[in-house]
């Protein structure tokens, strides 16, 4: 397989990574608010409205991590390519503003103040951008592989 | 009956839409008004509309909209739902004048529901009091609730809404987020108020648990206090409001968010009141009255909720206290319709909600 097609599959599990995490700590975030209110959470409800999100919820970050994954990882590379010793960093980084820009995006786009629930509080964002962060790692990890596997006299240029 | 003669109201403004349904017709009694939220019907059959914008226009009994607002308005923050919201009549408006306002007061980062009287007085508002404002400030431009009725010892309700990013604070006691609230004409609390002795907890609070309630209505006949309130996507509810009590949001709800993220596993848990009934998925319910005209015998006794979803008109029927099925009305409009009322003179009475709304009357097809 080209290196293209790999880039591709990187970006979408890349895009996949980030919305799971996303989703189950939006789940957990809100269900720590609701216990936080004196609602039980037992184990089987917590699975259940995990997956539940995740069915339901982890699209709409889909769609939102795509967006700002299309942004910042070919920009990620780009800096990559000038400042290869700062490879990893510039992925956590990269991952953390597209998941950031996208919320920012949506916030101002969307009627109500804040779209996603975790979002309201700055240890939320927080949080999701981390998932952001795992996201971009991942394509940074298998672009590498990519990139040793059809030009393996290189090292990483991605 | 209206003290003038129909046919007066028939010659001015009025547009019949003939209708697939042979019982009613639809007439456009007044229009040009801007994102019209609510109406009150002044003892002399003109009427009182505020537009969202920040205005409040008078709606002469021919239809015809004053061209001059009324004076004395306060300032007003106006932004995405945030306005001039309901006007409702003193019960005692032939003696008083005292007429009371809803609005959004503050600015982007710090703003909530206010209450308001004044006197009307040569068309102009006179006398203007601040009687309450929904602590604490917040910020964005969302859930302001904003409906009022009088109950029958004419203590006020005011309905409120929880700034949809703070939807936890609807449980939280000290606070007016997602709360209804009961007040004195005056602004004063009321001494039997439910929350009052209890410590920490604002004194106004007559009912918590709520999202964004924009429909209450007190029927004097049987007693009750009717309301509804906006669910996220999914779990509109009609409420049967009692005081003290807790409807539960956001602990327990029939909605999920609007990114498909579950608000609570729960739909009921103990200590929290059930709705009467729950609109899934969402109709978006934005005013609620119950019709004791004699226009439509059969609508006699029976809840009328406007939607702004659905576009429509529920007509919710009501048999010896129970709810006894629903019927969707008007939909032919297919306008969002803002504000439902029942007329002086038997007719239902609709705001559509656009920046060109009307205001139409319902009446019987013969």
């Amino acid at each position: 397989m080209s290196s293209k097609p790999r880039l591709l599959l990187a970006f979408v599990l890349a895009v996949l990574l980030a919305s799971l995490l996303a989703s189950i700590f939006q789940t957990q975030t809100n269900l720590a608010a609701l216990q936080a209110l004196g609602v039980p959470v037992p184990l089987d409800v917590r699975l259940g409205t995990t997956g539940l999100d995740l069915l339901g919820f982890a699209p709409t970050f889909i769609l939102l991590s795509a967006l700002g994954f299309l942004v910042a990882l070919p920009l990620a590379v780009w800096f990559v390519r000038r400042m290869p010793k700062l490879r990893w960093p510039i992925f956590v980084l990269a991952g953390a503003m597209a998941i950031w820009s996208a919320l920012a995006l949506a916030n101002a786009v969307a009627p109500m103040p804040t779209l996603i629930a975790a979002d309201r509080s700055p240890f939320g964002t927080l949080g999701l951008m981390a998932c952001g962060s795992v996201g971009a790692l991942l394509f940074g990890l298998l672009g590498r592989q990519v990139r040793y596997r059809t030009q393996p006299t290189s090292s990483d240029s991605l | 009956m209206l003290r003038s003669p129909r046919a007066l109201l028939l010659g001015a403004l009025l547009v019949s839409t003939p209708l697939l349904a042979l019982d009613y017709r639809i007439e456009t009694f007044s229009e040009g008004l801007e994102n019209p939220w609510a109406m009150a019907f002044l003892p002399d059959w003109r009427m009182l509309v505020t537009e969202r914008v920040g205005r409040l226009r008078i709606i002469e009994t021919d239809g015809s909209v004053d061209p001059e607002p009324v004076a004395g308005l306060p300032e007003i923050f106006i932004a995405a739902q945030a306005g001039l919201m309901e006007v409702a009549l003193d019960p005692d408006y032939r003696d008083n004048r005292w007429l009371y306002l809803s609005y959004a007061h503050g600015s982007p980062e710090a703003n909530n529901t206010r209450l308001a009287r004044a006197r009307l007085v040569d068309d102009e508002l006179r006398d203007f009091e601040v009687l309450f404002t929904a602590q604490p400030l917040k910020a964005g431009a969302s859930h302001y609730g904003g409906r009022i009725a009088f109950l029958a010892d004419k203590t006020l309700v005011l309905t409120l809404g929880d700034g949809f990013d703070w939807r936890e604070q609807a449980q939280n006691p000290a606070n007016h987020l997602g709360k209804i609230v009961r007040l004195n004409r005056d602004g004063s609390v009321p001494p039997d108020n439910p929350l009052i002795g209890q410590e920490g907890a604002a004194p106004e609070i007559y009912s918590l648990g709520h999202r964004n309630v924009q429909g209450i209505f007190f029927d004097a006949e049987s007693d009750r206090l009717y309301s509804h309130e906006h669910g996220p996507r999914g779990g509109d509810e009609l409420n049967l409001i009692e005081p003290g009590n807790n409807y539960g949001w956001p602990l327990a709800t029939f909605g999920i968010d609007y990114t498909g993220a579950r608000v609570s596993p729960y739909t009921e848990l103990p200590g929290l009141t059930q709705p009467l009934l729950h609109w899934t998925p969402s109709v978006a319910p934005s005013s609620l009255t119950l019709y004791r005209g004699e226009l439509f015998p059969d609508w006699r006794g029976d809840l009328f909720v406007a939607t702004l979803a659905e576009r429509s008109v529920r007509r919710i029927r009501v048999r010896d206290g129970m709810l006894a099925g629903e019927e969707i009305l008007f939909e032919e409009l297919e306008e969002r319709i803002r504000d439902v009322r029942s007329g002086p003179d038997g007719a239902l009475y609709l705001l559509t909600d656009n920046p060109q709304g009307r205001l139409l009357r319902v009446v019987p097809s013969e």
